[in-house]
């Protein structure tokens, strides 16, 4: 079992997955992007600046989802001091970062026409946009603070730190009177949107996935070549 | 036909662009992590040949992961 979990076996699969990822990547960004331009109709409401949702949802789910990953894996850092685990804490957080600015923007881009405003300071916005300085934050630390196990403790700290701002997030829209509306997709429950636009945003969002976990193996491979590389001078 | 699918009723500047910043920005997050993986095999499988022929051998031996970076800088090259 623990075979699996040592770095060579690691490194192999890796490269592995990253073939097989690029080699279906493209079709099934294509079929997903046809889904959300073309087929999807425009909503009764928002016309065709719906649209922007399937960009906008998916780097949602993908910046919170990222974090409370890297929240959880830094709790079992603290508790397991597994060094494996920070490297994958440290591959994760650009992607995140990139997800939750890309989350920002997009939802920036489409308040303009729904809302008449580019930016409003209300809860849902606000506590994304401090999620964002939490990424940044945890990035930094692994920049500038040249200690290794220095960078992972305070690193980990701002992780589990927040964390709080996850739950914040998800029920801000419940907790606040936001501009923004409460959840369409309900994973218990009945989700209020309708399935003619549900495929495409499920579909975005696991070409958008598939992506990152590209973007991740890429990194965590280039994080198990640095140590490799650290152990070959040392020795 | 494509005018309208273009103008997206009006919204095509929103549309477009948000699709746009989501691609441009993906595809920078990409070229450079590539760039910086690409740089870190080159260094590694240097490293390794700049080896004694003896440590080399033994580092290959021992390490599956130096011997998959050098055999595909190898091919790279």
């Amino acid at each position: 079992m623990f075979k699996i979990l040592n770095l060579s076996n690691i490194f192999y699969w890796i490269e592995k997955l990253i073939g097989f990822i690029n080699s279906i990547f493209f079709i099934l960004l294509l079929v997903a992007l046809s889904f959300a331009l073309i087929f999807s109709p425009p909503d009764y409401l928002q016309g065709d600046s719906v649209r922007i949702m399937y960009v906008h949802v998916p780097s949602a789910w993908i910046g919170l989802a990222s974090f409370s990953s890297i929240a959880i894996l830094s709790i079992a850092h603290f508790i397991f001091k597994i060094k494996n685990i920070k490297l994958i804490t440290k591959s994760i957080a650009p992607i995140g970062l990139m997800f939750t600015c890309l989350a920002l923007v997009t939802g920036s881009i489409w308040g303009q026409p729904t809302w008449g405003t580019w930016w409003a300071w209300d809860a849902r916005i606000t506590s994304m946009l401090i999620l964002a300085l939490f990424y940044i934050g945890f990035i930094s630390t692994h920049k500038f603070i040249s200690d290794e196990n220095k960078a992972n403790k305070i690193s980990s700290i701002i992780a589990i730190i927040g964390l709080i701002n996850i739950p914040i997030i998800k029920y801000s829209v419940d907790w606040w009177n936001t501009l923004h509306q409460p959840a369409s997709i309900k994973l218990t429950g009945e989700s209020s949107i309708h399935s003619s636009m549900l495929m495409p945003l499920l579909l975005m969002f696991f070409v958008l996935i598939l992506y990152c976990a590209l973007i991740f193996l890429m990194k965590y491979k280039t994080e198990i070549i640095r140590i490799k590389k650290k152990n070959l001078k040392r020795t | 036909m494509i005018q309208n699918f273009l103008n997206m009723s009006g919204y095509g500047l929103f549309v477009w662009g948000s699709f746009a910043i989501t691609f441009i920005a993906c595809g920078l997050l990409y070229y450079k992590t590539l760039k910086t993986l690409k740089k870190y095999e080159r260094d590694f499988a240097k490293e390794i040949n700049e080896l004694s022929a003896e440590r080399k051998k033994i580092v290959i031996e021992n390490s599956k992961i130096a011997s998959q970076v050098l055999s595909s800088s190898s091919k790279t090259i």
